[in-house]
């Protein structure tokens, strides 16, 4: 009925429930355009090249990459730390906002979440190949065998296996819960026979019954408090792989915090840049509004200045803690022969998102996509300048050297882009990008306009 | 079973009436479906609270328990072995692990519970009736069985509440 | 250690030995009932067992024996005395054999010459037998010939030549087997033979020097141990010069300041080019190398002012540098008697001023002697003039390769090639064999029998551990079989010994016993005779007159410098001598020429920028320390023939000397360096020369030592009160190993890298996994600069796995990989690692080592192997030591502190119910150090060597301000600046 006063509307023009239903459906209706198709296809020869790449690492061992003696891990863990951050928005926005009540994030959540779980699945792919023995990997489940032999529990990477495990599968089960009624919808309009058997099978025979809606309710919000400290645990745990170590630049107990909101920070960058391109494609401005890129630059800032402060901090403790291998350690960084990387991080990260607190740059879609993909690089090169630069010139000097990544590791990196869009084109033509029920239930409260029955007789649903 | 009857509203507050309507005309209502969760319409139906969230408790409570004992018997019992200089029993290692099984069993065990409960699934067949309480109906209905009253009786009584079409299906059908 | 081991002597020393030795093949069928035939099968077999064994699946082609032989027990290891000799190496050892095949060489502690180690050169010596490159039948014309027609041709062609009087010369490098001489000899007056002998590195200088001033021919003993101040001008004694691994042995005495009765010595190096000698001087004067002889002379004068002797003309060299050299002058002064000067350059004039300054110091017959005089180094260039002037119609050849190592090899190719006759005698292919008409294979040093007189009067046997692999046939045999002489090698050997040597002893009264003996200690020491000698000053004279004559040199000078690693040329020929960098450089895989850094700085030359030398083009390396004049280059790298090409490396720098009055001189003046703008890569494993102020190696002076032996180790104490900690420590029951490493005895040579790739089976990866920091090395010896780069100090430290018993890699293995010992051994289960490759990352000391590539066919992978120096071909594969796992791609690797001698020697000891005594259990490194820096014990014994060095004041642990408490300690290195 009303607009509220405070906040604009989370959807603009005058829809009906209908109007959502159809709108969101539109992209699973029509038949995929050539746009679609020239873009899968990229992105899965991409993602084969990728995987070549990785079977010649499997099959020739990790000389193949660029690492040395003194460099264990380059580009490999650098790229898992990237993608887990990625990994975070999603889950963040649908358990964290949820929870704050944030009704802006209905628009977004849905294609967050599988962005999400498209980034965890491209993280976890980093740490099994950078394995000498893949073919081993499974030492590092706690299995019974016949040596009674198990894991070590001390080691965060051991940690890193239990969370990004948990992580994924928790994050697969809250997504697809929430997708259960909307692939109801979605059957429920589908003309041929096999596509209604196959969506009635994804929606495990969903039917709205108020029951049901209550359960799932109460479902939505108990996960969503487990899933938030599930997704801080996670890139704690991830920074205990570095701050529980004794290299310096790596033992740091600012970590935990400083990573997950560099993780958040990255995550809403990354859904900024797919959003932007999306709801143009899929015509969904009204859905996801410069509104809701405006809360998310919001938050951008928020969790940057974060960053920024932690970067700052890392210095003064450096200097302040007297320890004088700690202290070169970040003299190096910020001086040594990877201080183009160490410069580029800080631009990117700590300056470039203090610009968003001007509101004109914060409703600008085409600058927020800029910055966003400004943001996606300096958080890369964030975690290469702590995973390389700190290694490459530790304790003893006689060890020091220097990496560069050969094309394998480069060729790998992309191929994990290209599995990550095959995903995610997949993933638009076949499941709703927007979560149609939730959006439903606050068009009330937020539309610019509200109207329940729709605006003009559309032709009945019913065959 | 008996003869049902069903008829739909286009709006949620049109539903929360008609819901009210019936009640007190002591008519029980045996479903009702609706595109997205209306607020309130729990309450108004008088649905208890679910018991998801005890499922996720105890669920919870039983992986921390396992996983921290797990640990425990691995580290000093199973293979003691001198890492570091560390003790074998090294509490705070076993942190991380125990808390992600924790998160992992409860969300899981509600999941299942979830499905389970509302018999939902792969491969069950839901009874629909019209195909739009997935998009903008709000749907009710009403079952001879249930109620004292006859068939024709509850669709009087459903299309006083303002339900549009209302439609209902014998038992034998 | 020696006790136990059991000294072995072969079967062969109970029978007569015919026929074996001669015939290529041990003929089976002669008589299958004696025990020696049925050993030669057995040899045989499992050599040629192990020879098509490949590691896949060793259970399908080992063969079991059918009987077992009383002499072998499998997984038992026996020990044969020995000796190698090559050049300027000598050293008694014992060769550790398992299974019919030598694993491993070890210092023989009883020896007299060299009882403490071995050197790099000599532990590697052990895989050129299982070289794949060696001739493995005789050849004529590069066609296969059998030994009996080979034979007769040549003795047909020999003695025509003979009779036509035309000479038939042999050429050989010096020989110091008396037998073989004996041999000689009689092979000399059959044919009318002409014999001379030719060093790679020629040192008749000396020689000719000590003619002339002592009127002895020879190279006398040096006595470092007894000097307590040596004046070395260019002379990389510790290094390559004249017999390096004794020296070293002796010096590192006079380093130790634990042992009471010697103090400190001093040592001054004066030198062009940063040599390992010079590395470890307590005071390095930075030289030209073309002042060597007026910086001596200069030394002469002032000496003889002040000793009221003649001054031989005055003479003033750069003055910069006269009053450091007043200060040696007054510091050998104080010493007379007890000191020592020596010179690393081979010319008679700067010679002959050394035997004055020794003379005039009274240091002859106490730090040089004359008594015991090296036998080595007999070679001159009297060869090549027979060769070239009276051109004989037969030449042989044997184990020198002139066309690769001589100046005028054009010459010397020509006219070998013109002989009707030429032969060459040689296990590996080589530039000059190659020439010669008959190629006649001879086996390894460790297939043979030898014996040899090192010194005068020190005598060793050298005894085959190994059937031979090829169809071979050692030299003197050939040329027993040429003289038509019955007797077997071995038997000459024995009879010569008996005949000549058994008289002059009085241990053993039967000459078999005597004999049984010998084979058994491998060493036979007669009492020396006092030789007297007279002094002619004379000649010293002279000398400074010519070098007051001496114009100084245009432009800059040359100085060729033999390598610790390359050796005069035999180290390219093995994988594991090129892959251990050199000690001062620490570049692997090849030679460079050194310039000095403000050199480099004007020119703009970089490491690696390829410069024009001559007719040379070479790679620069930037080298602190080197004198701005001169430039280092490394002979003895570019071989090509008999190397494959995977390993071949560097450019052969010996065509750059020059013949001066008919000797070879290694310093060549006159050239200018023009930049080529070319680049090459090099292995520089160490890119960081400098500590950055870091606590690494603590060093602290004698004086400052004397008053608190703490002294530079001041944070030790503070370090000691930090460690605090939550945990209870873990208790050690029963042993607890621990080393502890003396730096002020470290002199770097590397012997103990390449013990350890001998024992530890480490793979080899190549130049360029080398570049890329893939080497493989379980210990490394770190070299730092400090001070001015012009003329920089250095130290050094040995690092291996330290053992930490809060180890920062255990708590991050996510499979339990690698854990802790009861008895403090960070161990690594090799089958559980998945290679995360966090242990490597998070170790402080980078250790650890990853299998980057399937370096050793080890691999489950088939068509993956990595191994660009054959060393996983079956034939290499037969040195692999069987205790030690052979490590796949994938996995971490690091010090086990020799874990599998630990386990052997307590076993031994448990099973014959007695306590492990201190010292009985050596890791390869310590047993392999010729200056005993490496201690290595049971920390839980208070007695034990190792854990009195770790309660020293000087002992303090590498990193330990960061508590991962290490179970190696170091103690301080102590110069002696007084």
């Amino acid at each position: 009925m009303h607009v509220s006063p405070v906040r604009e509307p989370l959807i603009n023009g005058e829809k009906s429930y209908k109007d959502i239903t159809n709108d969101v459906m539109a992209p699973i209706r029509a038949k995929p355009g050539k746009l679609w198709f020239v873009g899968l296809g990229i992105s899965m020869l991409v993602m084969l090249v990728g995987f070549a790449m990785i079977g010649y690492t499997v099959w020739f061992g990790i000389g193949t990459w660029g690492v040395n003696r003194t460099i264990g891990w380059g580009w490999g863990i650098t790229n898992f730390v990237w993608w887990v951050g990625i990994g975070h928005a999603g889950t963040f926005i649908s358990a964290i906002l949820l929870l704050f009540r944030q009704k802006w994030r209905t628009s977004i959540n849905r294609a967050a979440e599988a962005m999400t779980i498209f980034a965890v699945m491209c993280a976890g792919l980093f740490p099994l190949i950078h394995m000498g023995r893949l073919p081993l990997g499974f030492f590092i489940l706690p299995y019974p065998n016949t040596r009674e032999l198990w894991v070590n529990f001390n080691s965060p990477l051991l940690w890193d296996v239990f969370a990004i495990t948990a992580y994924l599968l928790v994050s697969l089960l809250f997504w697809y819960m929430g997708l259960i009624p909307d692939l109801g919808t979605i059957r429920d309009r589908m003309k041929t026979l096999w596509k209604k058997k196959v969506y009635n099978f994804l929606s495990f025979g969903w039917k709205g019954s108020a029951r049901h809606w209550q359960r799932h309710e109460s479902m939505s919000l108990i996960l969503a408090g487990l899933a938030a400290p599930l997704v801080l645990s996670v890139h704690t745990i991830v920074s205990f792989d570095f701050a529980t170590s004794v290299i310096p630049g790596w033992h740091t107990t600012i970590f935990p915090p400083y990573f997950v909101s560099g993780a958040v920070f990255s995550g809403f960058a990354m859904v900024l840049t797919l959003m932007i391109v999306t709801r143009k494609v899929l015509n969904l401005q009204e859905y996801i509004t410069v509104g809701h890129v405006e809360s998310m630059n919001k938050v951008i800032i928020a969790t940057g200045s974060i960053v920024g402060i932690a970067y700052i901090t890392e210095l003064f403790m450096a200097w302040y803690s007297g320890v004088e291998y700690e202290r070169y350690a970040f003299l190096n960084r910020a001086m040594g022969p990877y201080a183009w990387a160490y410069w580029i991080m800080m631009t990117c990260n700590v300056i470039s998102p203090q610009l968003l607190w001007f509101k004109k740059l914060r409703r600008n879609l085409t600058f927020t996509f800029v910055l966003s993909i400004f943001i996606n690089i300096g958080m890369w090169f964030e975690r290469f300048v702590i995973v390389v630069t700190s290694l490459h010139r530790d304790y003893l000097p006689s060890s020091w050297s220097m990496y560069k990544p050969t094309w394998v590791e480069v060729a790998i990196y992309l191929g994990t882009f290209g599995l990550f869009f095959t995903l995610f084109f997949l993933f638009i033509r076949v499941f709703p990008v927007i979560a149609l029920a939730e959006v439903k239930s606050v068009l009330r409260s937020s539309a610019r306009k509200f109207i329940g029955k729709p605006v003009k007789n559309q032709p009945s649903e019913k065959q | 079973m008996g003869a049902i009857v069903y008829g739909h509203f286009t709006d949620e507050p049109d539903l929360l009436k008609a819901v009210k309507e019936l009640q007190n005309k002591g008519i029980r209502i045996a479903d009702v479906r609706t595109p997205f969760p209306v607020h309130g319409l729990d309450k108004a139906l008088k649905y208890r609270r679910s018991h998801l969230p005890k499922v996720a408790f105890i669920a919870g409570v039983a992986g921390a328990v396992l996983m921290f004992y797990f640990q425990y018997w691995v580290f000093t019992e199973g293979w003691p072995l001198n890492f570091g200089g560390k003790p074998y029993f090294s509490v705070l290692s076993f942190i991380p692990g125990t808390f992600e099984i924790t998160i992992l069993f409860a969300a899981f065990a509600m999941g299942i519970a979830f499905l389970v409960r509302s018999n939902l699934g792969p491969g069950s067949i839901p009874d629909i009736l019209d195909e739009n309480v997935t998009d903008d109906h709000f749907q009710i209905i009403l079952s001879e069985k249930e109620n004292r009253l006859s068939e024709t009786e509850l669709s009087e009584a459903l299309s006083a509440t303002g339900a549009l079409d209302v439609k209902h299906v014998n038992g034998e059908k | 250690m020696s006790e136990e081991k059991k000294y072995w002597h072969l079967l062969e020393e109970f029978e007569p030995l015919n026929d074996v030795r001669v015939a290529g093949k041990p003929d089976v069928n002669a008589s299958p009932t004696s025990r020696r035939n049925f050993l030669k099968v057995l040899g045989l077999g499992t050599a040629s067992a192990a020879l098509i064994a490949s590691c896949k699946r060793p259970v399908e082609k080992a063969i079991p024996y059918f009987i077992q032989p009383e002499e072998i027990i499998p997984g038992k290891a026996a020990y044969y005395a020995s000796s190698y000799f090559n050049q300027n190496e000598f050293c008694n050892v014992l060769v550790k054999v398992r299974d019919n095949r030598p694993i491993k060489l070890e210092p023989n502690p009883k020896s007299v010459v060299t009882p403490n180690g071995t050197s790099g050169r000599v532990q590697a010596s052990v895989l050129d037998v299982y070289n794949t490159n060696r001739y493995k039948n005789p050849q004529k014309n590069r066609g296969p010939i059998d030994w009996e027609t080979a034979d007769g041709e040549i003795m047909e062609q020999l003695q025509q030549i003979a009779k036509s009087g035309k000479p038939v010369l042999l050429i050989t490098p010096t020989i110091i087997s008396p037998s073989t001489k004996k041999l000689i000899a009689a092979f000399k007056e059959t044919f009318g033979a002409e014999w001379q002998q030719y060093d790679a590195i020629p040192m008749d200088g000396y020689r000719k020097a000590n003619l002339q001033s002592f009127g002895a021919d020879a190279l006398p003993e040096y006595d470092f141990e007894k000097a307590d101040c040596i004046v070395s001008v260019g002379c990389d004694f510790l290094g390559t010069w004249l017999s390096p691994v004794e020296f070293s042995g002796q010096y590192a005495k006079r380093r130790d300041l634990h042992n009471e009765n010697s103090g400190l010595n001093k040592h001054y190096q004066i030198e062009a080019g940063m040599s390992l000698t010079g590395s470890n001087a307590d005071v390095r004067i930075r030289v030209e190398r073309t002042d060597y002889g007026k910086i001596l002379a200069y030394i002469y004068n002032k000496l003889a002012s002040e000793l009221g002797d003649a001054v031989l003309g005055a003479f003033v060299p750069a003055q910069e540098i006269t009053q450091k050299l007043d200060k040696i002058v007054a510091a050998l002064l104080a010493n007379e008697g007890r000191s020592l000067v020596l010179c690393g350059d081979n010319h008679p004039d700067s010679q002959s001023i050394v035997n004055g300054i020794n003379q005039m110091l009274g240091n002859v017959g106490e730090t040089v002697k004359f008594d015991r005089t090296y036998n080595h180094y007999q070679g001159s260039e009297k060869w090549k003039e027979t060769l070239l002037n009276s051109d004989p119609d037969a030449v042989i050849v044997w184990d020198v390769n002139p066309v690769y190592n001589h100046p005028e090899s054009d010459k010397i190719k020509a006219a070998i090639e013109k002989a009707q006759l030429s032969i060459a005698i040689s296990s590996l292919p080589d530039e000059t064999a190659e020439l010669c008409t008959y190629i006649l294979p001879s086996p390894g040093y460790l297939e043979c029998w030898d014996d040899a007189e090192y010194k005068k009067g020190v005598f060793s046997v050298l005894q085959p551990t190994l059937h031979k692999l090829f169809d071979s046939r050692q030299a003197q045999e050939t040329l027993l079989a040429w003289l038509e002489n019955e007797i077997s090698w071995r038997d000459y050997i024995k009879e010569h010994w008996t005949s000549t040597y058994f008289a002059q002893q009085n241990e053993n009264t039967d000459p078999d016993r005597f004999w049984v003996e010998i084979l058994k200690s491998g060493e036979l020491v007669l009492p020396e005779e006092a030789t007297l000698l007279s002094f002619q000053s004379g000649e010293t004279e002279k000398s400074i007159q010519h070098i007051a004559s001496e114009k100084t040199a245009e432009g800059f000078t040359i100085e060729l410098v033999e390598n610790i690693n390359a050796g005069t040329g035999h180290g390219p020929l093995n994988p594991w001598l090129q892959e251990c960098p050199d000690p001062v450089t620490r570049i692997a895989w090849d030679n460079y020429a050194s310039i000095a850094p403000s050199v480099a700085r004007q020119m703009g030359i970089k490491n690696g920028d390829v410069i024009q030398l001559g007719n040379l083009a070479i790679p620069a390396f930037v080298q602190p320390g080197q004198a701005e004049k001169t430039i280092s280059i490394a002979i003895g790298y570019g071989r090509v023939t008999g190397v494959p090409e995977e390993i071949v490396t560097g450019v052969n720098a010996y065509p750059l000397a020059k013949i001066e009055n008919g000797m070879r001189r290694f310093a060549i003046p006159g050239f200018s360096i023009e930049k080529t703008g070319r680049f090459e890569k090099m292995a520089l494993i160490q890119g960081h020369q400098s500590m950055e102020g870091r606590p690494i190696v603590r060093e602290s002076t004698f004086d400052k030592w004397k008053e608190n032996p703490a002294a530079g180790n001041e944070l030790h104490e503070q370090v000691q009160h930090h460690h605090t900690t939550l945990y209870q420590g873990y208790e050690y029951k029963g042993h607890k190993w621990g080393m502890a490493i003396d730096l002020n005895k470290c002199i770097g040579c590397s012997a103990c890298v390449l013990a350890c790739n001998t024992e530890n089976n480490i793979p080899v990866v190549g130049k360029q996994e080398s570049i890329r920091h893939h080497e493989m090395h379980w210990i490394r010896i770190d070299r730092y600069y400090n001070g001015d780069e012009e003329n920089p100090e250095v130290v050094r430290q040995p690092v291996m796995c330290q053992h930490c018993d809060n180890a920062p890699c255990e708590n991050v293995c996510p499979v339990a990989a690698t854990n802790h010992s009861s008895e403090g051994l960070n161990q690594m289960a090799y089958n559980r690692c998945i290679g995360t490759r966090y242990c490597n990352n998070n170790c402080p000391y980078k250790v650890r080592r990853f299998n980057w590539y399937d370096y050793t066919g080890a691999d489950a992978i088939p068509k993956n192997r990595f191994d660009p120096a054959n060393m996983t071909v079956d034939l290499a594969r037969m040195r692999h030591n069987p205790d030690v796992t052979v490590r796949s791609k994938g996995v971490i690797e690091k010090c086990s502190f020799c874990v599998q001698r630990i386990q052997e020697k307590k076993l031994t000891a448990k099973s014959e119910g007695r306590p492990l005594p201190d010292g009985e259990l050596q890791t390869a490194c310590q047993q392999a150090c010729p200056a005993n820096a490496i201690v290595f014990g049971d920390m839980n014994d208070p007695n034990s060597k190792v854990s009195k060095m770790i309660k020293n004041p000087r002992n303090y642990h590498l990193l330990e301000e960061i508590h991962t408490l290490p179970s190696v300690g170091y103690l301080t290195k102590i110069r002696n600046k007084s």
